[in-house]
């Protein structure tokens, strides 16, 4: 039997999108598979030269999906940058913003995307295998989980006045204040976004018990993990230390992000543009870590709302309290995190300064011309480092996404899952779509910059051994 | 929003011409009498009665409950090489086209996921032009910019005629 190559390769040369390699033997097993991310680091270059006030609405472009995140980590190394650290306000109305953030981006990832894989399973009709499938399987449930997503984009809409790309962290602050009816809008919500939370976390359970065959060997393996946490180790979203723990859960380094450099180094690989970051001390790959909903809770040592706290108990005793390593558990863990920024959500809105004036600190003390702006963002934790002239003006940028830091991982996610699931010479749609579903657990945002029709996020080739494409798959 | 046709242009204005569906949403926006901020936001309102407008980089889910009260809708987008016409004029039916990223949903699924959840859609378009540059600037290319022009044109004839 001829070697065969499978090959997933993006139509169009436009970055921005995705490819899987996977390396057939004679034998008809995978030898070797890649995933290979096409992503241009574009954002960096371009904003040199720009002034850093104005990061805060060039980078959230980076993403119309998720980019609230980039707004806020931008204004945060603005916030230093210029010496004016932000009124009490201010700061819960950044960390509401980024609750609603979350909310809207782990909803809809689990009740759209991964859902249906989970609900229909991956050997469904591909047909039916979707959020329309999932319709027709629980119309009541698929509308909540579209309600659930309004939410969250309701609550940044209603403190930053745009749902997408808003206008509201600045530097030293932000530039509107919450009015009570505003408030009163977003805690009416708050009830059904918990119960529809809670539903999702017992159909993930459910679920679990029912396939724990397929987690125990879909991509399984052990790295660090990192995340920010509270001076207590709790989970922390919007601010606080970096806590990097090792397979096991012992803390390696507990530092401020200010500092990250000296502990995370970015190796590269010839077959991907995304850069592959490590713990230096460890040197690459066995540095590598995972951030994002497993990683931030195998870093945490409790979470600090008492229904979110609950499920965590539960959810740390799948691996006997010892971190959980499978990554389709990766689902799990957005749920419960979901459900501790609803609970976050409401702490921030009942506390009577949220609706305070003093939004914007306009003296300034001490200003740097270096600065790190780091915030778990739905998808992992990301750092925005400037370094500017005295003026103000960019020099330099650079970015760590969420989606980088997983970078090892997902390439090792869809590696193990090949070699389980992918058997030639007739590769079937539901093997692939197992390797896909191993890139949905991390959930990437790969440089959705650009969207002009034409552009695959994935396209699956299969290539003999002398070159010959034998399969074509495509996701349009 | 009191008019029957919604008009949503996609992509990114800071990307050349994947911003594209900006300008054209733009322009039509002046046309009807509205002037708009240089800095794209998300809905246009436009004060006439003919077409209500929105400028959106991605499509997401709860697009389809928006669309749900029109009875017209069109998309306009960029479209690279991989799409033979230079200016493509498209009807659209519901149809689910799965994506392995929550980052990546087509007009076609977006109408297929509120067709199911609120039993109507409207009778949808896709028009979309063909993009050459994707650099990191505002200013279209002088030949998606021609383009535009053309495709401008023949929106102004659907708009008007119902």
């Amino acid at each position: 039997m001829v070697s065969e190559k499978i090959t997933i390769e993006p139509v169009t040369r436009i970055e921005g999108h995705a490819k899987v390699t996977i390396h057939m033997n004679d034998a008809g097993s995978v030898d070797h598979a890649y995933f290979h991310v096409n992503e241009f680091r574009g954002f960096e270059k371009f904003c040199e030269g720009r002034m850093f006030f104005e990061m805060p609405q060039i980078t959230p472009r980076i993403c119309g999906i998720c980019p609230v995140s980039h707004h806020l980590a931008s204004a945060k190394a603005g916030d230093i940058l210029m010496g004016a650290k932000p009124p009490h306000t201010a700061t819960l109305l950044r960390e509401l913003m980024h609750m609603g953030q979350i909310i809207q981006s782990h909803g809809m990832h689990f009740f759209e995307l991964a859902g249906p894989d989970l609900i229909l399973g991956f050997d469904a009709d591909p047909a039916i295998r979707n959020v329309v499938g999932l319709i027709g399987a629980d119309p009541a449930l698929t509308i909540r989980a579209v309600e659930l997503r309004k939410f969250g984009q309701d609550i940044i809409y209603q403190v930053g006045g745009r749902r997408i790309h808003p206008n509201f962290a600045v530097p030293g602050g932000v530039n509107r204040a919450l009015t009570e009816e505003k408030r009163d809008h977003m805690r009416a919500g708050l009830d059904q976004a918990i119960e529809t939370t809670q539903i999702g976390i017992q159909l993930i359970k459910d679920w679990a018990s029912a396939n724990i065959e397929d987690i125990e060997k879909f991509a399984v393996f052990h790295t660090g993990y990192m995340g920010l946490v509270t001076p207590k180790n709790g989970l922390e979203l919007y601010d606080g230390n970096v806590r990097l723990v090792d397979r096991d859960g012992k803390q390696l380094e507990c530092f401020d992000a200010q500092d990250y450099l000296d502990i995370i180094a970015e190796h590269v690989e010839n077959w991907s543009y995304l850069k592959f970051p490590y713990y230096k001390k460890m040197g690459y790959p066995e540095g590598s870590y995972r951030v994002g909903p497993l990683g931030r809770l195998n870093a945490v040592d409790h979470i600090d709302t008492p229904l979110a706290q609950a499920e965590f108990e539960l959810y740390r005793q799948l691996d006997g309290g010892q971190p959980v390593f499978q990554t389709l558990y990766y689902h799990y863990a957005r749920l419960i995190e979901t459900l501790f920024a609803i609970e976050r959500a409401r702490e921030l809105l009942d506390d009577p300064d949220i609706l305070g004036n003093d939004i914007l600190n306009t003296h300034h003390k001490d200003p740097k011309q270096v600065a790190v702006g780091v915030i778990e963002a739905p998808r992992g934790t990301l750092f925005h480092q400037y370094w500017t002239k005295p003026n103000g003006q960019l020099e330099k940028v650079n970015l760590i996404v969420s989606t980088g830091h997983n970078n090892w991982a997902m390439s090792e996610a869809v590696d193990s899952v090949a070699k389980t699931y992918v058997k030639g010479p007739d590769v079937q749609e539901g093997m692939l779509n197992r390797v896909e579903a191993a890139i949905r657990a991390y959930d990437p945002c790969l440089s959705c910059s650009t969207h002009a029709i034409g552009q695959m996020p994935i396209t699956i080739d299969v290539f003999d051994a002398q070159g010959e494409v034998t399969q074509h798959l495509q996701r349009d | 929003m009191q008019a029957d046709t919604l008009i949503i242009g996609i992509g990114n204005a800071d990307r050349q011409d994947d911003g594209v569906g900006w300008h054209i949403v733009k322009i039509l926006a002046e046309k009807l009498g509205k002037t708009v901020p240089e800095d794209p936001g998300e809905i246009v309102e436009v004060e006439t009665n003919l077409a209500d407008m929105m400028f959106i980089q991605q499509i997401y889910p709860e697009l389809a409950e928006t669309l749900s009260h029109y009875r017209r809708a069109c998309f306009v987008d960029a479209h690279t090489a991989d799409v033979a016409e230079e200016i493509s004029w498209l009807t659209l039916n519901p149809e689910y086209e799965k994506s392995p990223l929550t980052h990546h949903m087509s007009p076609r699924t977006v109408l297929s996921i509120g067709a199911t959840i609120y039993d109507h859609m409207p009778e949808t378009i896709l028009v979309s032009v063909r993009g050459y540059h994707f650099q990191f600037e505002r200013a279209l290319s002088p030949q998606t910019e021609t383009l535009a022009e053309k495709a401008i044109n023949r929106l102004w004839d659907w708009i008007n005629h119902k």
